[in-house]
């Protein structure tokens, strides 16, 4: 076990030095110049020699080697560096800013999917065929079809603008904002279209991994010996769903970036998603690394902890 | 909406004798306004403005004043010496009067007494020393609005001149709009501490800032010109379009900084709660093409392409209308604008035959060549660019139609900067400011060599009139040449000018004190003092 970890460990270590040159790198190749980010549309002439000045306060002027080592060396002691385009403010403060932002979106929209689909998806698979069934099927399928960013300006429509129009503040909710996290009331739509397509996608899984356990020998075993049909489904079917579900879980984990953007732009939510777009928009070299690094040690470690937790779920599964 | 009220708003051509009106009537205004508030501010007392940017306001100190967005904030909190009104008029702001040497080589500012900054010093000719002196050093972003600066000599406590090298007609309007710090605080933080933690005269202090999510300003009670009526400004930052357009019809904001989409606007002109004002642009939207390029670099082929565009085609059907065809590098509205000079009417007769002359031959394919050279280019527009990518289309259409090739691609926008300043790109499409009302020069976009002059246009006869122009500080006595920039512009066309944009301004009516009329729609963020909720 522990050579296992200390190999899945080193592994892991690799591939995120790895990563953090190739962004470096990739950033670099990018056409284009920081500097330029901060002038506008031409509002502030600026002359080559004001360029150079900047870029060599920045410490773009050394070689690319040089400026890695330094950055490398930074990032070991914890030191993210100072954002180029936001002077002054330290990346460290900007990504911890952030993280909570996406981390507690993502984890409501997580727990609302499990809460709807998982009960929905067993029962889909129990009563095959039926209206639940359909429901099911439909739903998946709208709901991985849907865009995001569709789902999201028709909901801030008909719950921001409409419905107060109509009917007045929701009973219980109160007003729902059209962006913001002013309040409370502003998780509510973001939550619900990330997890619609969440719910979608686990909804089907679980209704699948269901359907295929159902004529197995010990669920056959399990009727045989006079179990009620809810033992057999709770106690032996359910629990052996949870396989493929930590699965989904895990591999979603690797999607939060990519799974928010366009939810925290359209909500206006200052997430991990929107920094990281505005920085590579911008050319804001520190912040785009950092967040690499960051999110590639993340999906390091998680999925060493999904490979862990299948062991602890099915004990059939021996890391070796 | 109906027809009249678009016309209305269309249809705006301000003459210099209007100018001249607005600008004298906005100087009356102003002093009424600073002698009493209550003719600009008729809403109640307190309350909160929420205004709306599409972009983080990343940092909040001088270096910071380019992005419309910053800009809206940091004018709250910081005041400069002078500024350029929403009438395009300069107005002394922290300088009670002011007076440029004949000359040009210096620049004397009497300065208002008794100002406080929000940390309770006193603002005097030394923090203008101070903070002219400091952001005139290379590596800050505003150091070029500083060109030909000697040093500022502190004459009395309230007296503050500057001193010329050279004569630089766009100091007052350029330079003088950097915002003044206060030298003792800013010399303990640094320039990067200030941009975090930025104190200054204005009528607001800085309560909170979460450069992605929203700043948020509080009034600050001893203000110069009187206490704010508001309590707070709020700027929310809120990128995607049609949430800003909602935010406002649910009234969780109070106007937006960054213009909505067009239709979007227009849906508002009908709304009465909500006031709708037309601005021109400052920068052209216009088809840069490489002067060096061979097929390119006969001027005789930009303007037989010129004649080829039906701009206002363009304008009709991608705009909605709203804007003008673009005829110089300065716009219809700007004071330094010359309207007498070479025109392109829509004429693909005219274009086929001032290419005829110049020897360019039609191929079998219908596409021209000389010499062996077909009259082809690629135009790489802004990757993802909605807006403009359907402009280069329609381009495309015209100019197939005369002979000449042009092909389209895409690339992301600090690409086509790098390549168009490069020279490796041969042409693209997006807007770009040739000298603004501030500064009618288009030093770095004409000058040879100059830092923006995506065309490589080199042409001496432009590069002196620019260095004449900035070496003349009276406005009549720059308007000649100005006037030969602009012709010089219209027979080279080392571009494809198409047009200048109209942005629609909305202002619900919650926000009391919005002047009914503008030249420029960005100054009017920066007076919170004036305003009030209703």
């Amino acid at each position: 076990m522990s050579t296992y970890l200390t190999f899945r460990i080193l592994k892991g270590a690799f591939v995120v030095v790895l990563i953090s040159v190739l962004t470096f790198v990739i950033m670099r190749l990018m056409p284009g110049d920081p500097v330029y980010m901060l002038l506008g549309e031409g509002q502030i002439p600026i002359t080559d020699a004001q360029i150079e000045a900047i870029r060599a306060m920045w410490g773009l002027d050394r070689p690319l080697h040089e400026q890695y080592i330094v950055w490398a060396g930074n990032l070991l002691r914890g030191d993210f560096g100072q954002s180029l385009i936001r002077a002054g403010v330290p990346v460290r403060q900007m990504i911890f800013e952030a993280i909570p932002v996406t981390a507690l979106l993502n984890l409501y929209a997580m727990l609302l999917a499990i809460a709807v689909a998982v009960p929905f998806g067993i029962a889909a698979a129990v009563r095959r065929n039926s209206w639940v069934d359909y429901a099911s099927n439909i739903f998946s399928a709208l709901g991985i079809a849907t865009p995001n960013f569709w789902l999201a300006l028709m909901l801030i429509v008909v719950f921001a603008l409409y419905v107060p129009q109509w009917f007045g503040d929701l009973p219980l909710v109160g007003r729902i904002p059209p962006f913001g996290l002013r309040s409370w009331q502003g998780w509510i739509l973001p939550v619900i279209v990330i997890a619609t397509e969440e719910m979608a996608v686990l909804m089907r899984i679980t209704r699948g991994a269901v359907l295929e356990l159902l004529p197995q020998d010990f669920v056959r075993t399990a009727r045989s010996k006079g179990l009620a049909e809810r033992a057999v489904l709770y106690r032996h079917v359910v629990s052996n769903t949870l396989l493929p579900v930590i699965t989904v879980i895990g591999f979603r984990i690797a999607f939060i970036l990519s799974g928010t953007i366009i939810v925290e732009n359209v909500f206006a939510l200052p997430g991990i998603g929107r920094l990281f777009v505005d920085s590579v928009l911008r050319l804001d070299y520190q912040v785009v690394q950092s967040l690499v690094v960051v999110f590639a040690l993340l999906v390091v470690v998680v999925n060493l902890l999904t490979d862990l937790v299948y062991a602890l779920v099915d004990p059939r599964i021996r890391i070796s | 909406m109906s027809d009249t009220k678009l016309s209305r708003l269309l249809h705006k051509p301000i003459s210099r004798r209007q100018f001249l009106r607005y600008s004298v009537a906005s100087g009356i205004g102003l002093y009424v306004g600073a002698s009493s508030m209550s003719a600009w501010a008729q809403g109640s007392q307190g309350g909160t403005l929420t205004w709306l940017g599409h972009q983080e306001v990343a940092g909040l100190g001088p270096n910071d004043i380019g992005p419309d967005v910053q800009a809206a904030v940091i004018f709250n909190i910081l005041n400069p010496l002078v500024h350029v009104d929403y009438m395009a008029v300069t107005q002394p702001v922290l300088a009670r009067e002011f007076e440029v040497a004949a000359d040009g080589l210096s620049y004397t500012f009497r300065l208002h007494e008794g100002v406080m900054f929000h940390d309770g010093s006193e603002f005097t000719a030394e923090d203008v020393k101070y903070t002219y002196e400091t952001y005139a050093q290379p590596g800050n972003t505003v150091a070029s609005r500083f060109d030909g600066m000697r040093e500022v000599e502190v004459v009395d406590r309230y007296t503050a001149r500057v001193h010329m090298d050279s004569v630089n007609a766009s100091f007052l309007r350029s330079a003088c709009e950097v915002p003044i710090v206060p030298a003792a605080y800013h010399e303990s933080v640094g320039v990067d501490g200030f941009r975090t933690a930025p104190i200054g005269t204005g009528a607001f202090t800085l309560s909170q800032w979460r450069p992605a999510e929203f700043t948020e300003l509080v009034a600050f009670p001893e203000h110069f010109r009187g206490a704010p009526s508001l309590d707070r400004l709020r700027l929310e930052v809120v990128p995607e379009p049609s949430v800003r357009y909602i935010a406002l019809l649910t009234g969780d904001a109070d106007a937006t900084v960054w213009p909505l989409a067009v239709e979007d606007s227009l849906e508002l002109m009908d709304d009465p709660r909500f006031k709708v004002i037309a601005t021109n642009w400052n920068s052209p939207r216009f088809i840069p093409l490489n002067n060096e390029v061979p097929q390119l670099s006969d001027r005789r082929v930009r303007q037989a392409m010129m004649f080829a565009l039906d701009r206002q085609r363009i304008l009709d059907d991608l705009e909605s209308g709203l804007g003008v065809v673009a005829t110089s590098h300065l716009a219809p509205h700007n004071p330094f604008y010359n309207p007498n000079v070479p025109l392109y009417p829509f004429d693909p007769e005219r274009a086929r035959s001032v290419l005829d002359e110049a020897g360019w031959v039609e191929g079998a394919d219908g596409i021209r060549s000389r010499d062996g050279l077909r009259l082809a280019f690629t135009c790489t527009t802004i990757s993802g660019d909605q807006t403009r990518r359907p402009m280069a289309e329609l381009s495309q259409i015209f100019l197939r139609a005369v002979g000449v090739e042009m092909q389209l691609a895409e690339a992301p926008v600090a690409s086509i900067l790098q390549g168009l300043r490069e020279g490796t790109l041969e042409a693209s499409l997006f807007n770009w400011t040739h000298g603004s009302i501030t500064d009618p020069s288009p030093t770095s976009t004409l000058q040879s060599g100059g830092g923006d002059n995506f065309t490589r246009y080199n042409n001496p006869e432009m590069d002196r009139l620019i260095e004449e122009g900035l070496s003349v500080v009276d406005d009549e006595l720059r308007r000649p040449i100005y006037n030969r920039t602009q012709e010089l512009y219209a027979e080279d066309m080392p571009a494809l000018l198409l047009h200048y944009n109209q942005g629609l301004n909305v202002f619900a009516d919650t926000m009391v004190g919005v002047p009914d009329d503008m030249l420029m729609a960005l100054p009017v963020f920066f007076d919170g003092h004036r305003y009030s909720r209703g």
